[in-house]
């Protein structure tokens, strides 16, 4: 994009910010130059940041008529070859389930953050994770999904510049699953020197030496590669089931199952590579709490706790992706143990997964929800004696 | 042989396999205004020493989505139902040297799609919308529109339409769209003419193509044909009595004024050097 201000980027060093605005701070060092949004509580100050510095890093900031604009505008801009992002909170997020299918079919790099906020309906505007089996399974048909959940103002920073990276690479929608809680929270945000972060773009055909006139839109790699419009592959970005080169008459069951299986496989086939989880403290475990989001800074206080209070053999494994669901590296981590607690900021979701992955090493799992509110350490110990002493 | 002199720029074959037989019904109206939208932008490849690959052609849902990603030798894309105005927004802003051209339909523009096209208006973004404008949902087998006129008998108005119109051209002028004209395909020259127009202008284009849908109407194309003549009338003659019950077409507003794009632009160019460092 013209105007391109790379020198107006986040210095490097130490700030005290919130963590909406180190989301976009992330976004603007990841390369996004268009944001599209629309206001919702408590998602804005992540758009009026954006808003306030955009122009000043050359990028291009609008306020949309509604959630849906604003995904479908991160489309255009994606097609347009710029990197775009639009931060939501639940209710905007349903609004835009269509479009993440869509964008998941056409291969469209983009990043969508939903600071979640409690629902059902309005629900309320503080805190939550009862959007992250909405991010894996809300859009209509297949097509997995990548998701990330943030703990702290560091992770807002950090994250969303993976989350344009991972996007980039497997050239698809990434879900930044943040919270209430980490969006308005405020603590100190380190920022590495330019050399030290890693930023991807998306493979062009003209890198591969694909000429125009051998380019398949949809062909080529696992993940094809992907020309800017203006840049005379007269790409054909198209959502009904395809062919390699963006055909849709010639339909049969064959191309159908090879088309959306390779999209599933991109993701799905390289869990490995994608997902990250922390682990502490499995060594001789007998139980562990596995947790997410903002819950990891509770769940590990309460860990520490029962382990020197109580002398509890309490492993501690923090999910930081939630999709693809990192059920191998659980495995890989996870010992014969006792009881395996998951404490959500809902009534127990990511409970099913962590269930599907270790039923063979567990005894038992034991969900321990909380709605609107973050779990005080206490409400997560008084669980776990509940359950163990 | 002599070949169609637009053949060049369609693909041989596109999205929906080889480009004959083409997916529309007889005496269908959309063929003509791919046609002509493709004149108008051979000659400004000609005249005005645009490039193929300047040009991008968006579209939504429904039969008048289709001829983007399906025949045009020329970057697309083939949207969701409603959105092809939201997704172009999201182009103009990442690139706007890309002359964007959005095929739509009365449904896809006035129903689903009314919100952004509403506001893609009032934004005034630099693009050229070509609504064309059958009067009902002609892929889902002829259901009742926006744009349906009251009393019609359609799939889901067995009795007739007991709802008013919209008038897209009225509506994309207030909404504040910088040109706005209405023909019909039966008006070739005027169309073509007011493409290249809308193209050229700096600013929101919205040009109404009213196109015949003779399966779902059942009525011949011929004679569908016949009346997009003489059921209209010039703009200008509109209010005379004689004009009473015809539809007006010719253009409804050209204005200059300043597009989103160069508003912004004066915004980043106010900026200068320091400001805003983020300490």
């Amino acid at each position: 994009m013209s105007g391109n201000r790379t020198d107006q980027l986040i210095q490097p060093g130490v700030h005290y910010l919130q963590g909406a605005q180190a989301c976009a701070e992330g976004a603007i060092t990841a390369g996004c130059r268009v944001y599209a949004g629309y206001p919702i509580t408590p998602a804005t100050e992540i758009m009026e940041h954006a808003a306030h510095r955009m122009p000043q890093v050359g990028g291009r900031f609008i306020q949309m008529e509604d959630e849906i604009g604003s995904v479908c505008a991160l489309l255009g801009a994606s097609w347009a070859g710029v990197k775009a992002m639009t931060a939501t909170s639940s209710p905007g997020f349903s609004l835009m389930q269509e479009a993440i299918s869509f964008a998941i079919m056409t291969e469209t790099p983009l990043v969508i953050v939903d600071v979640q906020r409690p629902g059902p309906g309005q629900g309320y505007i503080s805190t939550g994770q009862e959007d992250v089996m909405q991010a894996r399974w809300g859009h209509h048909g297949e097509g997995s999904i990548i998701a990330l959940s943030p703990a702290s103002v560091q992770d807002m920073y950090d994250f969303t510049i993976q989350a344009f990276n991972l996007s980039e690479r497997w050239r698809t929608p990434v879900l930044l699953m943040a919270e209430e809680t980490t969006a308005h929270m405020r603590e100190r945000l380190v920022v590495p020197p330019p050399a030290e972060i890693q930023i991807v773009g998306r493979t062009r055909p003209q890198d591969l030496g694909i000429a125009p006139e051998d380019y398949l839109p949809y062909g080529h790699a696992e993940v094809p590669p992907m020309p800017a419009f203006g840049e005379g592959y007269a790409v054909n970005h198209v959502s009904l089931v395809h062919h390699e080169d963006g055909n849709v008459t010639r339909y049969n069951p064959e191309v159908h199952f090879e088309n959306v299986s390779r999209i599933h496989h991109k993701i799905e086939g390289h869990v490995d590579e994608i997902a990250r989880l922390d682990a502490r403290w499995l060594e001789d475990c007998r139980h562990v709490l596995i947790c997410y989001g903002a819950v990891s800074r509770t769940g590990v206080e309460a860990v520490l706790e029962a382990r020197e209070q109580r002398d509890i053999p309490l492993g501690f494994i923090r999910l930081k992706t939630l999709w693809p669901f990192p059920e191998d590296l659980l495995r890989a981590l996870v010992p014969e143990v006792d009881t395996i607690f998951v404490p959500e900021m809902n009534l127990g979701m990511m409970k099913h997964p962590i269930t599907a992955a270790l039923r063979d090493r567990c005894r038992r799992v034991v969900s321990i929800p909380s709605l609107g509110s973050l779990h005080s350490p206490e409400l997560i110990l008084g669980r776990i004696y509940e359950e163990l002493l | 042989m002599n070949t169609h002199p637009m053949l060049k720029y369609l693909k041989e074959e596109g999205a929906a396999g080889p480009r004959l037989p083409h997916i529309m019904c007889p005496g269908c109206g959309i063929g003509q205004v791919l046609n002509y939208a493709l004149y108008a932008v051979d000659a400004l490849i000609q005249e005005d020493g645009l490039r193929r690959e300047d040009f991008v052609f968006i579209s939504g849902v429904g039969c008048s989505s289709r001829p983007a990603s399906h025949y045009l030798q020329f970057d697309s894309g083939w949207t969701l139902h409603g959105r092809a105005l939201a997704v172009a927004t999201g182009a103009v802003l990442a690139n706007p040297d890309l002359k964007i051209i959005v095929f739509t339909g009365d449904g896809d523009t006035a129903a689903i799609g009314g919100n952004h096209f509403i506001h893609a208006c009032r934004r005034n973004l630099d693009l050229t919308i070509l609504c064309m404008n059958n009067g009902l949902y002609g892929m889902t087998g002829g259901q009742v529109a926006p744009t349906t006129p009251i009393g019609r008998v359609t799939t889901t108005t067995p009795y007739g339409n007991v709802e008013e119109e919209f008038d897209l051209c009225r509506l994309a002028q207030t909404a504040g769209a910088a040109y706005v004209a209405r023909w019909s395909t039966a008006h070739p020259r005027q169309v073509i003419r007011t493409i290249k127009k809308g193209v050229r202008k700096k600013g929101t284009a919205f040009v109404e193509i009213m196109s015949p849908c003779p399966v779902h109407l059942k009525q011949s194309p011929s004679v569908m044909f016949r009346d997009l003549k003489t059921n209209t009338v010039p703009l200008k003659k509109a209010d005379t009595p004689e004009a009473a019950g015809l539809i007006p077409i010719g253009e409804f507003c050209d204005i200059d004024k300043p597009d989103w794009i160069s508003r912004y632009q004066g915004i980043i160019d106010g900026l200068g050097g320091d400001d805003g460092a983020y300490e």
